[in-house]
């Protein structure tokens, strides 16, 4: 059965709001639209801001359609240790159920943290070196392979990278 | 918005035209006549009035497109009296004689604009808005006859004037009827209801005949009976409101009846047409000359449909003008769907387009009217989509810059409209998900269970900045398209270029693009919620911005596109957005080169070689960045200092100290390294100095220049040895300067080079040493730049904490050893510690009672003069009892003495201190902490050093804790053991007077007690015994008899105890227990011991005393006891007596006692007394004696005879019972309970109540020979 939802990049935000990775899937990857993606990741900060500040008590990880730009609609998610997830889902006109991408950030959000728990990270780190935030930048960075591969399989597992169809014409 | 005719936008509601309220031409000469004199003045009090009446008409409802309240309103036109309405029919030409009258906006009307196959022109909105009302309200003056005033009261009535009056009043009332109904006449043609308002003074309100005159008028002109007539005299500015109100309230209901009709007739125009069909369509013939072709079926559908709608819209009811529009819409696309029916790119196709686009943004706004945000968007999608496939079909696909206009314009509308409705009463959706939602504030229609689940991107409304943004987007893709084919155009490619291109020519799309963004960057602005600061939800607005300078940049405006760079820029380094930063600076790079700005572009150039390591023109960079320095020269002398926040990337700078503390005087080691990564070089660029900064920006900077004949210049891993620099660590002014001690170094970096820079500093008083901050010195031709970097903000720079500072141990081989543990990027200078021995000694353990000396003895091992003060705390006991001092000369205190003065000890001085610890109670550990603080006084050289005050390096002071665990233990530990005797004198009888005599001392139950106390010595060292005394205390219940101490002087008692060592004291109290009493009856008394500790060198230490309780008494109690009493020696042949007293000491029962003696032959007496026999019975508490002679016949221990005494209480038989049968035998036991015998020579017992001997074991009596 096909996917639903087509993934396009996934992205994921440091608590203090720097990029960890940036990861884009399927046409999107072979396009080489990297950048957008980024773009598209720090604006939605903003959203993700706007949201909390509205609702500062929400427990709730899942924030929902963030926004839609251009042909993508951005869905946040935010750790409890204020780690941001962002999905770009390439706009379809389909209803997009809210469980699928709740799913789909939760398999994120555990690649995410099994590949912090690295204990590798740290191996040139100072002994009392207490940076969570340090750890968790360089997880994304060229030299940690698993991580993005774990993110590639999950794409892939959902089948959401499949080449997406053609823009609804009609 | 702007792109569409307003009328066909534009929110539409029941039109009123009200005439008769002119201004008032003030110069204009008012015609005189004889007649009505009155008018001038009439009018001049109506004047306010018709002023106010303009105001407030004009004022109930502005054209808008976004009026989604329902009240009942009008859209008021304000026209001349005698204003004619356009023409209803027109009578066909001549040469047309057989067709019926149309209107003249019909598309069967020749001369129409819309002849012969247009749709729905804005004219005829214009129509029924401007030129056609749905109700006429006339205002008009009421004839006043000039009012009458007496000139005396006793004036009659003029009859004359009063007939005139009448008169005249009916003259011009049947004037006034007669132009009502000459209106009335025109309005009825079109069914417009007229209304009259007549403006009439107050007094004539109270007029008796007004209402008969209003009856004639109306009568006459023929209005109708409801709502129709209405009467105004000068009113307030509320009331005027007021009537505004009313007015529209009761013509509201004729308005929308007149709409209705309206819709009625076109209704019934439609089904004719539906099932009629009565034009014939000729097929168009086919020929270049296009041909006039009637409007098709499709066509009409579209006209009713749409008109329909408008009508449904003019009465308010949207939900029936929605299903018009929609069905208006769906006949339009039809036509659109065929080229022959609607040929593209002619003047009625793009009409049609126009209407189409109009009907779509009509449908959007009744949708959000409704709140229905996803149908609303839905639609426009749809509307969209359709659109695009017909684009390709007409040829203007994605690839043409109309098809791009057209789409910036859909997005560009749909934004308008958002923020028309914001502005009103539009609410945005906030697409929360729905697990979360909480009960929904909104009407909506969005809880079918579909939706329940998630919503569908594409529907979900948004603010209209976004599709501002998106038009943006469409906008500039529209110039690229244009561009394009400009390109085309250009090479003579004879393309089938469209007809709007020599219009879109003329068109400025730059500023169309920045015009859009800026919207979208405003609206981003103010989306901002209040409470949050706008500089951490700027991100929107920078990604908007970027995209405008962007576009200033392609439009070549680059000083605005610089502008803006700048301010992104800071976001987005600041998080750390490399990858979105690369792109922003190459373009704003190349702006600074545009305009010739230098400067800049060497500071971006530097920026960008940092992110240079990531791309793979890092050596492009360098080579530019030369080029630049090589060929231009700087717009200025002064050094262009280049503050760069990402050097991290392209220098990799450490600084660290080898030891991270370190002593006042002590040098520490220092390495600042700057290398630069394998993948960038700087091996180009002549470095001519390297400042460093050790405290902050204003000391003199140690500065190493470059030479080119350094050593090591070909090494990759260089060292530079600095020396020590602490000179550098103050601004000394000229002190460091002065140095002509200049260091050089080989100072070019290429790929991979490290160069090491190591140094020692030192502090002369207590403090931090931290290197501050490095200044790079680039000297190229003119160019003179700095690059400062503060080394303090190193550490902030991102993944760099999960790096190890490397310390160079050896240049050739590089080696370098990981500098693992804690911040070394500083290092602390403390004092020296002092060198004070301190000396706490005590021969432990201490005793209780005691005043234990513990000695304090400090040594001043130091070279510098000491102050020493001291505090003890002691800990409090762990048990209550104990309450412990520590005495201090002349300060005593249960647990802290501060602050005690040691005194100023000079270097080598000694000073000892005795701490007194006095413990009491429990033994156990005592715990005391002993502070000791030490402080230089001695002067200290002279330092270069400015002295801050509060520092700590003004007060040179330490402290050394100690703490001290003292056990503490008994000296002297007393175990005492108590015996009762039974009291020996007769009972006090019952009636004995004496027992009631205040001193009556009635120890005939408890007796005596005999107190056995054993001092033992248990101290280890030995005790002088100073005495030992025996105080002896009154109470009520004992008395001490004798004291084996009595006889005894203190001082004789005094004697050197050695361990173990045991002294014995013996006292008898006698004891007078009230009956029943159970409680503990302490000693009368108690043992004073005092003495000494024998000191190791064998002096007696301070005196103690210690007092030893002696332990409570508790007397044991007896119920039946015989007592024999019995003489311990005889003499043979001598008879003595022996007596046994049987005491029943019960306090209820009566006693039954039998005694039976049992003589013996081997028994050395003779017995003269009772063998056998009962005593008289035994009241409680009474005692009865018996005696026996005894005449002893042997020598030796003779054993008294056996004698048996017997309770027979339990034996008796109460009367009425049966004796047991058979009969006990005769002192067995079951003949009664046998009577403990207690042989008084013996006699002691423990508190417990045990007795000393066995019961019944009888002493023998030694016999003396005579």
């Amino acid at each position: 059965m096909p996917a639903l939802v087509y993934l396009n990049a996934v992205a994921f935000v440091s608590s203090q709001n720097h990029p960890i990775l940036v990861r884009t899937f399927g046409q999107e990857r072979e396009n080489n639209r990297d950048i957008r993606y980024h773009y598209i990741a720090h604006t939605s900060l903003d959203v993700f801001e706007e949201r909390i500040t509205a609702n500062p008590k929400n427990t709730e990880s899942y924030l929902g359609l963030l926004y839609t730009m251009d042909d993508v609609a951005v869905y946040g998610y935010i750790t409890a240790s204020k780690t941001k997830i962002i999905l770009a889902l390439s706009l379809s006109d389909t209803v997009v159920k809210d469980a699928e991408v709740v799913n789909l950030m939760k398999a994120f959000h555990t690649a995410y943290r099994s590949a912090v728990a690295n204990p590798f990270l740290r191996l040139h780190a100072p002994a009392d070196a207490v940076s969570d935030h340090a750890n968790s930048l360089q997880v994304g960075g060229a030299k940690w392979k698993n991580f993005r591969r774990a993110i590639d399989d999950i794409a892939a597992s959902t089948g959401a990278i499949s080449a997406p169809p053609p823009p609804p014409k009609n | 918005m702007n792109s569409y005719p307003t009328e066909l936008l534009a929110q539409l509601a029941p039109v009123m035209f009200v005439a008769g309220l002119n201004p008032p031409k003030s110069p204009a000469p008012q015609p005189v006549t004889p007649t009505t004199p009155s008018t001038p003045r009439a009018q001049d009090s109506f004047t306010p009035l018709i002023t106010r009446l303009r105001t407030t008409l004009s004022a109930v409802r502005q054209v808008s497109i976004w009026q989604s309240e329902k009240t009942k309103t009008f859209q008021i036109v304000l026209v001349d009296k005698d204003v004619r309405f356009p023409p209803r029919k027109l009578h066909p030409p001549d040469d047309y004689p057989d067709q019926t009258p149309r209107s003249p906006l019909s598309p069967l009307t020749p001369s129409s604009p819309l002849y012969p196959d247009g749709l729905v022109a804005p004219v005829w909105i214009r129509k029924h808005t401007s030129f056609v009302p749905s109700v006429f309200v006339l205002f008009l003056h009421l004839f006043e006859f000039p009012p009458h005033t007496p000139r005396s009261p006793l004036d009659l009535p003029d009859q004359d004037r009063e007939r005139q009056r009448e008169a005249e009043e009916r003259r011009q009332d049947s004037e006034l009827a007669a132009e009502i109904a000459q209106r009335k006449k025109a309005t009825n043609e079109r069914t417009i209801k007229l209304t009259v308002v007549l403006l009439a003074s107050r007094r004539m309100l109270d007029d008796t005949a007004l209402d008969s005159r209003l009856t004639y008028i109306r009568r006459q002109s023929g209005l109708d009976s409801r709502a129709s007539l209405f009467v105004l005299s000068p009113v307030s500015q509320s009331e005027l409101n007021e009537f505004v109100q009313s007015l529209q309230q009761a013509l509201y209901e004729p308005a929308v009846d007149y709409y209705t009709s309206h819709s009625k007739r076109v209704r019934r125009k439609r089904n004719r047409h539906t099932h009629g069909n009565s034009i014939s369509y000729p097929t168009p013939p086919v020929s270049s000359v296009p041909v006039p072709r009637p409007l098709r079926p499709e066509g009409w559908t579209v006209r009713y449909e749409y008109k329909m709608a408008c009508f449904a819209e003019f009465r308010g009811e949207d939900e029936v003008a929605l299903k018009h529009y929609q069905d208006a819409y769906s006949a339009l696309l039809l036509m659109f769907a065929s080229i022959t029916t609607l040929p593209p790119r002619t003047k009625r196709w793009a009409e049609a387009k126009v209407l189409a686009d109009s009907i779509d943004i009509k449908i959007c706004k009744l949708y959000l009217y409704n709140n229905e945000h996803s149908l609303a968007l839905s639609f426009h999608n749809t509307h969209i989509r359709k659109f695009c496939d017909f684009s390709r079909i007409w040829g203007a696909g994605e690839n043409t810059f109309e098809f791009w206009s057209w789409m910036a314009r859909q997005q560009r509308v749909m934004a308008e409209l958002l923020e028309h409705g914001m502005r009103s009463t539009l609410v945005l959706p906030v697409h929360r998900p729905s697990l979360l939602e909480t009960p929904v504030t909104m009407p909506s229609q969005q809880s079918d269970a579909l939706t329940s689940l998630g919503v569908n991107p594409a529907h979900a409304l948004q603010h209209p900045a976004f599709y501002y943004y998106t038009a943006a987007r469409y906008t500039e893709k529209r110039r690229e398209m244009f561009t394009a084919a400009l390109e085309l155009e250009a090479r003579g490619a004879v393309a089938k270029l469209s007809p709007g291109f020599a219009n879109e020519k003329k068109v400025d799309h730059f500023s169309l693009v920045v015009e859009m963004y800026t919207r979208s960057y405003e609206l981003f602005k103010q989306r901002v919620p209040s409470g949050t600061s706008q500089h951490n939800l700027g991100r929107l607005i920078f990604h908007v911005a970027y995209l405008i300078a962007q576009t200033y940049y392609a439009s070549e405006q680059f000083d605005m596109a610089i502008k803006f760079f700048e301010r992104i820029a800071k976001t987005y380094r600041k998080e750390q957005w490399d990858v979105m930063l690369r792109p922003l600076l190459s373009i704003w790079y190349s702006c600074a080169q545009q305009t010739g700005n230098m400067e800049l572009s060497v500071q971006l150039l530097l920026e960008m070689l940092g992110h240079g390591s990531i791309t793979d023109d890092a050596e492009h960079l360098e080579e530019t960045l030369y080029g630049v320095l090589n060929s231009t020269v700087p717009s200025s002398q002064d050094p262009l200092v280049v503050e760069l926040l990402n050097f991290q990337s392209i220098f990799r700078i450490w600084t660290h100290f080898w030891e991270t503390e370190v002593y006042v005087g002590q040098p520490a080691t220092f390495q600042l390294t700057i290398s630069m990564p394998e993948d960038i070089s700087l091996s180009s660029l002549s470095f001519a100095s390297v400042s460093v900064y050790f405290s902050d920006d204003t000391s003199t900077p140690l500065v190493i220049h470059h030479s080119d004949d350094a050593p090591d210049s070909e090494k990759k891993v260089r060292r530079v040895a600095l020396g020590n620099v602490s000179q550098y660590l103050f601004d000394a002014g000229g002190a460091a300067e002065g140095e002509a001690n200049t260091i050089q170094a080989y100072l070019r970096w290429g790929s991979g080079v490290s160069i090491t820079f190591m140094g020692t500093l030192q502090l002369e008083v207590p403090g931090t040493l931290k290197l501050a901050k490095v200044v790079l010195t680039v000297k190229h031709n003119s160019w003179w730049i700095e690059l400062p970097i503060k080394l303090n903000e190193l550490q902030n720079y991102g993944d760099r904490t999960l790096e190890t500072p490397q310390w160079l141990t050896s240049v050739d081989p590089p080696r370098h050893l990981p500098v693992k543990l804690g911040d070394c990027t500083t290092a602390t200078v403390r004092s020296r510690p002092h060198q004070l021995h301190v000396l706490i000694s005590h021969s432990g353990p201490a005793y209780l009672d005691e005043e234990y000396p513990i000695t304090i003895k400090i040594t001043n091992a130091d070279e510098n003069v000491l102050d020493v003060t001291f505090d003890v705390i002691l800990h409090p006991p762990e048990d209550d009892s104990s309450a412990n001092r520590i005495i201090l000369e002349d300060e005593e205190s249960t647990s802290l003495i501060r602050g005690v003065r040691f005194g100023v000890l000079e270097p080598g001085a000694e000073t000892v201190k005795t701490l007194y610890l006095l413990n009491t109670g429990a033994i156990g550990d005592r715990t005391l902490d002993v502070s000791i603080r030490s402080q230089s006084i001695t002067q200290r050289p002279s330092s270069p050093v400015p002295r801050t005050p509060g520092s700590a390096g003004l007060q040179d002071v330490n402290e050394t804790l100690q703490t001290l665990v003292v056990p503490t233990a008994q000296a002297i530990r007393v175990t005492s053991h108590v015996t009762y005797q039974r009291p020996l004198q007769p009972q006090p009888g019952l009636a004995d007077l004496r027992m009631y005599g205040n001193d009556f001392w009635e120890d005939s139950v408890s007796g005596e007690a005999t107190i056995t106390s054993v001092f033992r010595c248990v101290a280890s060292c030995g005790l002088k015994l100073e005495s030992i005394q025996f105080e002896s205390q009154e109470h009520t219940m004992a008395r001490l008899i004798d004291c084996s101490l009595d006889n005894i002087e203190p001082e004789d008692t005094a004697d050197d105890w050695l361990t173990g060592d045991e002294f014995t004291t013996i006292c008898r109290v006698t004891v007078s227990q009230p009956e029943g009493s159970k409680s503990n009856i302490p000693t009368p008394g108690v043992y004073v011991v005092r003495w000494r500790r024998l000191l190791p060198d064998g002096e007696p230490g301070t005196l103690s005393t210690t007092k030893f309780a002696l332990p409570p008494l508790n007397p044991p109690s007896d119920d039946l006891v015989a007592l024999l009493d019995l003489p311990s020696t005889g003499r043979l042949h001598v008879p003595m007596v022996m007596r046994l007293t049987v005491r029943n000491s019960d306090s209820s029962r009566t006693a039954v006692v039998t005694v039976h003696l049992e003589p013996d032959p081997s028994d050395g007496f003779v017995v003269a007394g009772l063998r056998s026999g009962r005593i008289p019975m035994l009241l409680p508490e009474t005692e009865a004696t018996l005696c026996w002679k005894l005449i002893p016949v042997e020598c030796g221990f003779a054993r008294v005879p056996k004698i048996k005494v017997i309770d027979r209480r339990k034996a008796i038989v109460p009367p009425g019972q049966e004796p047991p049968d058979p009969p006990p035998e005769p002192g067995s036991d079951a003949e009664g309970d046998i009577v403990k015998l207690v042989d008084v020579r013996w006699d002691g017992r423990t508190g417990g109540g045990e007795e000393a001997r066995a019961t019944g074991d009888i002493g023998s009596i030694l016999i003396l020979p005579q």
